[in-house]
């Protein structure tokens, strides 16, 4: 069955979104879960099992009433995969166990339904409209005791409710994993490391450096470090338009950690208006090894390695050995 | 666990191979410490390759090694830092202030002897 491959997915989902069983009994709390709910959907339970197909429909039929709905339903194997999904759904609502093989259960529908684009109100609607026409039914079922049915109905609307918390988390969470990919990919591209020589790395900054994306950049620079077995880094942030006490504090852990695992860092690129400002804001900076430009902190370093650079043609100058 | 100190050439070599308890930070240093003299050693390294965290007291101790060392006449290499330990400890403020940093045992002993060399003689 292709069943097989889903728990591991949606799993591995729950696991992302923190949903563990503490959170699920959190979450049941929330919406107000009682042992005494459990009895009155017990009472349903028969019922709407056996009506199970029709509340399902009615769920689809909604949608499909929807303009707004048509692009998702367009794929005849999504709407029967949701389908069958949406009925298990049901069955599972009443049968009174709502661990977290319920909740994955949940979050497999939720994540059907981020991958085929429905909107969170499509869903609100679509489900609303569900749980009105059972509702109806209870009614008529329970038309001698109306209070009793109305109970049981609002046992199962708290159900419904804990159910809605988790789809519309994923619905979110799958919307923004976007963007997640996204930062992650600037971050990435924008903090190179590179070597340019024998044990001599450059790190280029453009941009504005916060919190996060100064630890990134120390992290991947001292990672560097190591397989490049660098012995001097030049930093260089002429690209960088502000530098304020957190980003100079940041650039100094840097260097710190750096020399802690053997490589001298040299910074560069220091522009006038980034050195006025660091001196007139007091930022200690005399631990750091400042030189004016790029060009400038790679003849240092090339000093440092003991490379010397000369024109073709030209013959070195002899050295004593 | 105590760490066993390596002689070569001129250079006292120790390396740590799993988190030192206080008491065996102390010994590391007194060992150091009749052993420079014993040998007439112009150099120690340390190498905490094998290390995954270093706390405070440790970088303390580290630090005392290498001020005992230096009282001795010879120079301290702390070499070996691995790169989460580095940032761990700049950001708890640990810097080893005045102790000789690199990145393995091999630029570890190529530095003490250029350091060596600059002072006029040379480790063999």
């Amino acid at each position: 069955m292709n069943d097989q491959l889903q728990p591991s997915a949606s799993q591995l989902l729950m696991h992302d979104m923190g949903l563990t069983e503490a959170e699920i009994e959190r979450r049941k709390r929330i919406v107000g879960i009682e042992p005494s709910d459990l009895d009155r959907i017990a009472k349903i339970r028969g019922f709407v099992t056996s009506h199970a197909d029709e509340y399902v429909s009615s769920f689809f039929d909604h949608l499909y009433g929807l303009d707004d709905a048509r692009p998702l339903l367009a794929s005849r194997s999504l709407v029967d995969r949701a389908r069958h999904l949406k009925q298990e759904h049901l069955l599972a609502m009443v049968n009174g166990d709502y661990g977290s093989n319920y909740a994955e259960q949940r979050l497999e529908l939720g994540a059907l339904y981020a991958r085929a684009g429905l909107d969170t109100r499509l869903f609100l609607g679509a489900f609303h409209q569900m749980l009105l026409n059972i509702g109806h039914d209870v009614m008529t079922e329970f038309q001698r005791t109306p209070a009793d049915g109305f109970e049981c109905f609002m046992a199962l609307q708290k159900i419904a409710f804990f159910d809605i918390g988790i789809i519309v988390d994923i619905l979110v969470f799958e919307r923004e994993r976007v963007i997640r990919q996204q930062q992650d990919a600037i971050r990435e591209i924008s903090t190179p490391v590179l070597q340019i020589r024998e044990r001599l790395l450059l790190l280029p900054v453009i941009g504005v450096i916060d919190t996060q994306r100064a630890r990134f950049i120390t992290e991947s620079l001292l990672r560097a470090v190591r397989t490049n077995r660098a012995k001097v880094v030049v930093m260089d942030v002429t690209g960088v338009v502000t530098i304020d006490s957190k980003v100079a504090n940041h650039v100094l852990q840097t260097v710190a950690a750096a020399r802690l695992m053997g490589a001298t860092m040299i910074v560069t690129g220091l522009s006038a208006e980034v050195a006025q400002s660091l001196v007139t804001l007091g930022i200690e900076l005399s631990g750091l090894n400042t030189v004016g430009d790029l060009q400038g902190g790679l003849e240092e370093a090339e000093q440092l390695l003991g490379y010397r650079v000369l024109a073709p043609g030209t013959t070195p100058p002899q050295v004593a050995p | 666990m105590s760490v066993p100190i390596l002689k070569l050439a001129g250079v006292l070599v120790a390396s740590v191979q799993a988190a030192l308890s206080d008491q065996d930070l102390m010994r590391l240093r007194d060992e150091f410490a009749s052993q420079i003299g014993r040998y007439r050693s112009a150099g120690i390294v340390i190498d905490l390759t094998a290390l995954d965290v270093l706390d405070s007291y440790a970088t303390r101790m580290l630090q005392s090694i290498a001020n005992a060392a230096k009282l001795r006449g010879a120079n301290t290499m702390v070499v070996g830092i691995q790169p989460e330990v580095a940032f761990a400890m700049v950001q708890l403020g640990l810097s080893l202030e005045g102790v000789g940093t690199a990145l393995d045992l091999e630029d570890g002993l190529a530095e003490l002897g250029s350091l060596t060399q600059q002072r006029g003689h040379r480790v063999r």
